[in-house]
């Protein structure tokens, strides 16, 4: 796994391994182009998407309303403050990071609101 | 290629906890398989151990507690078909001419650390399996109308065939109302709409064609194998939420390589971790049309899960692929007790791992 992504959203920053080489992106991140194995450098990542599918976990510490998101070319689960979603919507990430126990989170919010 | 049977097959009776290690669990099965009196025990081929346990040297040490010095012996972990994996490297050492008898072995403690993708860090802060199978649900509701009725009926069906396994984790069959009514876990699934973890172990033989004739008058025959890898990760596991591409891909080489069409499948085993999972498996077996897998439900053509599936049997991760084989090999070889399906000549296992990101089919015969 691609450590500068992880400092990186440690700081609540999302960028995203890109390839030196032939310019692919690497997701999930690393340190090496899964297309042709060069070295891959972060990059500020597109921070708006269309929302694929979403759901409710009642799951206790795990709860909450959460998406399927496609920003470009990467897909990535996050979590949603609204209910009032609808699949093909335009959201926006407004916050990603590390939580305690190192798991990863990123929120959006539909960009209508 | 050698032609590859299976010779002898047996499984556990699994439970929330067995109170037993990994390795008393995974002995379990063997021995009605082992005490086979033509069979040269000490001298098997291979010993393959699928399992997800952290114990280290795992499939040495169960050689050594089996009495058995085989040539080969080894591991193989990937998480939910591990079981299945270990089946096709087993099957791969005999059709290679490697070895004459490789004993496949499954175990799992319901509780093991190595249960768990950490590692995909696209699902963010909703790692469980329930998160993405949730999201397959909505997608085929909304895009073919599947109500959440149909999935339930999916655990109707395999509780209520659980109930006359003995060795089944779940003997108390449960009813559509009780479904539906069951805890929300994450929309539209509910407690009884998800299969549970749990202790257990199941073990084949298997052997060379001319080996088989030495140890069983009623081999069953793997006819077909399909494996297909599309990622790791649920961001890349499949491009279309409504089907399992790794699954298709699977199926479609395992119907190849035995000459089958989804048609002359009698009985299968489908990975039903999850009742919608068990819908796209209909659909992306080629059993019915793409749509379709919730009205699908229903039919009596072909017995799915006719011993009550993962949902009902339980689910030792490591072990559950193995357990499948174990299954399709009982009815075939006319030892399924009461689940027996007459007269069936042709079955198929499904196992799926990780969001269906790998999948194993394979088609088994009693010709």
């Amino acid at each position: 796994m691609n450590q500068d992504f992880f400092t990186s959203l440690r700081k609540g920053e999302f960028r995203i391994p890109i390839c030196v080489s032939c310019g692919a992106i690497a997701w999930p991140p690393s340190a090496n182009c899964p297309k042709c194995l060069s070295p891959t450098q972060l990059k500020k990542s597109a921070s708006t998407g269309t929302l694929l599918e979403f759901s409710r976990s009642h799951v206790t510490g795990k709860d909450g309303v959460f998406g399927l998101v496609k920003m470009g070319d990467i897909r990535v689960i996050g979590s949603f403050d609204s209910g009032s979603l609808a699949e093909g919507m335009k959201v926006k990430m407004t916050q990603c990071g590390l939580l305690d126990d190192g798991t990863a989170y990123y929120r959006f919010v539909p960009t209508s609101t | 290629m050698h032609r590859v049977a299976i010779v002898s097959q047996s499984g556990s009776k699994y439970s929330k906890d067995s109170g037993k290690g990994i390795f008393d669990l995974a002995c379990e099965p063997c021995a009605r398989i082992l005490n086979s009196e033509n069979l040269d025990k000490a001298n098997l081929g291979a010993v393959l151990f699928s399992s997800c346990t952290t114990e280290q040297y795992s499939s040495t040490i169960l050689s050594e507690l089996l009495g058995i010095r085989p040539q080969i012996s080894h591991r193989i972990d990937n998480l939910c078909n591990s079981g299945t994996n270990a089946v096709v490297s087993g099957y791969s050492l005999i059709a290679s001419g490697l070895c004459d008898t490789v004993l496949v072995v499954g175990a799992e403690k319901a509780r093991s650390e190595g249960n768990k993708l950490g590692w995909d860090i696209t699902r963010g802060s909703f790692m469980l399996p329930v998160h993405w199978a949730a999201l397959f649900a909505k997608a085929h509701m909304r895009k073919y109308g599947t109500s959440e009725e149909e999935m339930a009926m999916v655990s109707v069906k395999n509780r209520g065939n659980a109930s006359s396994n003995p060795d089944a984790l779940f003997r108390n069959p449960v009813t559509l109302d009780e479904v539906m009514a069951s805890r929300k876990i994450a929309d539209p699934l509910k407690l009884l709409d998800c299969s549970a973890a749990c202790d257990g172990a199941s073990a084949v033989l298997l052997a060379s064609e001319e080996k088989a004739k030495e140890l069983t008058d009623e081999p069953v025959w793997i006819q077909g194998i399909g494996q297909y890898t599309s990622s790791a990760s649920f961001a890349n596991a499949t491009a279309d939420l409504c089907s399992i591409e790794a699954a298709k891909v699977a199926a479609q080489a395992a119907y190849k390589m035995s000459k089958t069409e989804p048609s002359q499948i009698d009985v299968a085993e489908v990975h039903d971790a999850f009742t919608i999972l068990e819908i796209l498996a209909y659909e992306d077996l080629g059993f019915t049309k793409k749509g379709t897998g919730g009205k699908f439900v229903k039919q009596d053509n072909i017995a799915i899960n006719a011993r009550g599936g993962i949902i009902g049997r339980g689910h030792p991760v490591g072990a559950t692929g193995v357990a499948q084989v174990v299954e399709i090999a009982d009815q075939l070889a006319g030892s399924a007790g009461d689940a027996q399906v007459k007269g069936c000549k042709k079955g198929l296992v499904h196992n799926l791992a990780a969001a269906g990101s790998s999948a194993t089919v394979i088609v088994m015969g009693s010709e």
